[in-house]
């Protein structure tokens, strides 16, 4: 019995102790590292969010960045100090100037808000497929830019929000990270998201069978919200400066080529998605910054932006010749689960 | 008498099911051919690879002497050959009109072309009435006619045409005929598949019994009528473990 | 005030320019299923091309544009999309996507990020009257502009054999080529006719703006989108249809909405589009054959 779980929660496993290796090894690395391995883990929670619905479903979605950006917004609103609340934002309703929540209910509330977002616009979304729920999406992740970036009351606009508590730390991050993973995890296990996944090889046969696609759709785009707006929180209590900029079209790209490269049919392959493209971006930083090649003499140089560029072609190069990603949308030792059938 | 179509060996299959295996036969300059058999035998898919639209995993096909199997789509017509898929494909949204021109694409002659579109207006008032209107309002018949004009105009060297009776009465199932009569009385080669094989056997040179993939019987369509081989292959009760 | 002329005139205007970009992306998703991204890209290269050659005659600059536009175009087309033409609409969009990214990436990498400014047609910044009022030239030639290239492209598609293949192509591809149609030819002049759309959008809305930067398309390349879903993607009368909807519907809200919610006018015409997929999924003008090949 013991064997048989072990088998059935191995991809789990795998993917948990890479995750706390990798924070392990940046707890003895040199700060600058250390918050790369924070935002990257920070990621993990906003792609894996992304593919609990893209994954499961098979329906293109671009909006997970607008649900990073309400759940970052909320949170804040709720936790921030009341003084550089009132400074930066002097307009804000009386009871919401007053809040000062704890700061770990930041996330969740944030969260939870985006989930409420999501039952509600979902439901129209979710009856469409192919590129008119694609069309959709997007133009969500645009309304929140639009909302967010004029509502000047509520957000300060165009202005960056200042004095977030900035409490989110390698292991915090590490503990959200793990969450999102088991909770992806955990729900790819049950005959919902079975009945999803049948229903993203033959929408029509699934329908003719009895399942209800839409309301499916709408339980992974909720789930899924609700995790991307806990990444958003975690992006903004980590940097302690919300900007709604940063919620716009780079990240959505981001996300995105993260979850394709990695193979958006597998949880593995959001997980490993997000790490290649964060090891890529690291180095082509430092290739911005300049790496001098050892006994030559020579540095290694490109300018500002070569980074994106690269980024670009990668997504390209994997879509034409690898369009299942990196994993191909296996699970990591997915073929034990398997054999016990 | 010129061998125009020969087909050797041909493989067919659609990942593990395999649809064609090992169809060997002939089309003659000129001939009239039916090829004929039950739902599911692999008449469709000859035709389709033929035309270019399905791969074969195996055998040849030669046409004019030339290897065609696997060519791009848009060649076939270019080399002579016209396809009437099964289904009536017009171009719904497109005129009657128009659904013609398109049949002359790869025509230059342009007033030799507008001359014959008159022909099939004279030879189907309905098409000329409506010339002006989609071609997604006509009747299944009419439909069917205008798709088979539409293929001759390409003035093809073949003509193959996938069930050209399937779902229409009796009476136009003739009139669909007498027309594939005329286009051969202009030196145009024909290949039809049908399910309908007394139809196909009146109205053919020679027959070819296709079941489960492969050619059960051939010959003369005169001398196959009524011989008792010729339902025992169509529905297939010479193949092991039929129910005898 | 703004009068009624005015108002109509700026819906006009900017329901034309939505209409040409909608068009250009309307050609290539009716020809190939692809919702292409990077149609905003051949209208931010246009125009920089505009400023690369202001100073001189407004014929070379616009010709150059045109140059650069259909040449973008069908590389783009060559290199990434048919090698993906027989994948399913999301890849070839998320490939889209990336090549959208890409070209704002290397415009910002080779040009940097700092808008710059151009005035491509000084000529039409005057204003005429109507009656009592007083109308921008330039949105009266947009308009007339937009005229006549729409039904040009009616005049193409209606009255040219070429035009009949790409209407054919649009509703059948397979059966289209079994009747000698060119695959190839029918979608690489898709794609060069949308390079012809998009440059001229870009000289009127450059104009406009009076500046261009990496990213001058991507608004345009979004509200065109929902302009094609509100008239069918794949149907041609809808994405024109769409795109002046598009525009009036702006227009009006700008001008009749409370100052305060002035600044959301996109995020309700976003969520109109949300609404009008829920009352008619296929757009106004489902396009034909659609269904089985999406």
């Amino acid at each position: 019995m013991m064997g048989a779980l072990f088998q059935r929660i191995a991809p789990l496993l795998a993917l948990l102790a890479l995750i706390v290796a990798i924070t392990l090894l940046a707890g003895i690395a040199d700060t600058v590292t250390a918050r790369r391995v924070i935002l990257f883990l920070v990621n993990v929670v906003c792609v894996v969010g992304l593919y609990v619905f893209m994954g499961n479903s098979g329906v293109l979605n671009f909006s997970s960045v607008g649900f990073m950006a309400i759940g970052a917004y909320v949170a804040a609103l709720l936790t921030m100090p009341t003084g550089p609340k009132g400074m930066f934002l002097p307009d804000l309703p009386s009871w919401l100037a007053a809040a000062e929540l704890p700061a770990l209910a930041g996330p969740f509330l944030g969260g939870f808000f985006c989930a409420v977002v999501a039952v509600v616009v979902g439901m129209p979304i979710m009856r469409l497929s192919g590129i008119a729920a694609a069309i959709a999406t997007f133009s969500l992740m645009f309304i929140c830019y639009i909302v967010l970036g004029n509502w000047t009351s509520m957000t300060g606009g165009q202005i960056s929000l200042m004095g977030l508590k900035a409490y989110v730390g390698l292991w915090t991050a590490c503990a959200f990270a793990v969450g999102a993973v088991v909770v992806a995890f955990a729900y790819q296990e049950t005959r919902w998201a079975l009945a999803l996944r049948a229903s993203r090889e033959d929408a029509v046969a699934a329908q003719a069978s009895g399942i209800r696609v839409a309301r499916l759709r709408l339980g992974a785009f909720t789930l899924g919200a609700f995790l991307c707006g806990v990444g958003g929180a975690l992006y903004g209590h980590f940097q302690g400066t919300l900007r709604v900029e940063s919620f716009y079209l780079d990240p959505t790209f981001l996300l995105v080529t993260m979850l394709v490269v990695g193979g958006m049919r597998s949880l593995t392959g959001a997980v490993v998605g997000c790490l290649v493209i964060s090891l890529l971006t690291e180095i082509l930083r430092l290739v911005e910054v300049g790496i001098p090649l050892p006994g030559t003499g020579v540095t290694l140089t490109a300018a500002a932006g070569f980074g994106d560029v690269v980024l670009a072609v990668l997504m390209l190069v994997i879509l034409l010749f690898r369009p299942d990603g990196i994993t191909g949308g296996r699970e990591i030792l997915g073929h034990l689960a398997r054999r016990s059938g | 008498m010129t061998v125009l179509l020969a087909i050797d060996d041909l493989a067919v299959s659609y990942g593990r099911i395999a649809a064609l295996r090992g169809v060997s036969l002939h089309v003659d300059s000129g001939e009239i051919v039916a090829i004929v058999g039950p739902n599911g035998a692999g008449k469709s898919t000859l035709l389709s690879c033929i035309a270019g639209l399905v791969r074969p995993a195996g055998g040849t096909v030669l046409f004019r002497g030339d290897p065609i199997a696997g060519q791009a789509l848009e060649r076939t017509v270019r080399r002579g050959i016209a396809l009437v898929p099964e289904g009536r494909h017009v171009f719904a949204g497109l005129t009657v009109l128009e659904n013609l021109r398109l049949g002359a694409t790869i025509r230059t002659d342009r007033a030799k072309v507008a001359e014959e579109i008159d022909t099939y207006m004279d030879l189907f008032p309905i098409l000329s009435e409506r010339r002006h209107t989609p071609a997604g309002t006509l009747s299944g018949g009419e439909q069917q006619m205008l798709v088979i004009a539409r293929g001759v105009l390409s003035s093809p060297t073949l003509l193959m045409l996938d069930e050209p009776s399937l779902g229409l009465a009796p009476k136009i199932t003739d009139q669909v005929y007498d027309l594939i009569e005329q286009v051969r009385a202009r030196g145009v080669t024909v290949l039809v598949v049908e399910q309908n094989a007394d139809r196909a056997l009146r109205s053919s040179d020679r027959t070819y019994v296709l079941n489960t993939g492969a050619v059960r019987l051939a010959g003369a369509s005169a001398d196959l009528r009524g011989r008792a081989d010729f339902e025992a292959a169509y529905f297939g009760l010479d193949l092991p473990g039929a129910g005898a | 005030m703004n009068s009624a002329v005015q108002i109509a005139v700026d819906a006009l205007s900017l329901g034309g320019l939505y209409a040409l970009t909608a068009l250009g992306i309307g050609l290539i998703f009716s020809v190939m299923r692809l919702a292409n991204f990077a149609h905003a890209e051949l209208v931010t290269c246009s125009a920089y091309v505009l400023f690369a050659l202001s100073g001189h005659p407004l014929v070379m600059a616009f010709s150059g544009a045109v140059l650069v536009a259909v040449l973008l175009a069908v590389i783009t087309e060559r290199i990434a999309f048919r090698p993906l033409r027989r994948a399913d609409p999301t890849t070839m969009m998320i490939a889209s996507f990336a090549v959208s990214m890409l070209i704002q990436k290397l415009l910002i990498f080779g040009l940097g990020s700092r808008p710059k400014s151009l005035d491509p047609v000084p000529f039409l910044s005057q204003a005429v009257s109507i009656g009592p009022t007083q109308v921008s030239l330039l949105k009266l030639v947009t308009i007339g502009v937009c005229a006549v290239l729409l039904l040009a492209l009616t005049l193409f598609l209606k009255r040219t054999s070429f035009g009949l293949q790409m209407r054919a192509a649009a509703e059948n591809f397979t059966m289209a080529q079994l009747t000698g149609v060119r695959a190839n030819a029918v979608i690489v002049v898709a794609f060069a006719l949308s390079g012809v759309l998009a440059a001229v959008v870009a000289l009127l809305f450059a104009a406009q703006s009076g500046f261009v930067q990496p990213r001058l398309g991507v608004p345009l390349m979004i509200t065109a989108f929902v302009a094609t879903v509100i008239g069918g993607m794949g149907s041609l009368p809808g994405a024109v249809i769409g795109g002046l909807l598009v525009g009036i519907v702006t227009t009006l809200l700008q001008a009749y909405l409370p100052p305060d919610l002035r600044p959301f006018r996109e995020a309700f015409l976003f969520a109109l589009v949300i609404l009008a997929l829920l009352v008619r999924p296929n757009g106004l003008f489902p396009a034909r054959g659609l269904k089985e090949r999406i």
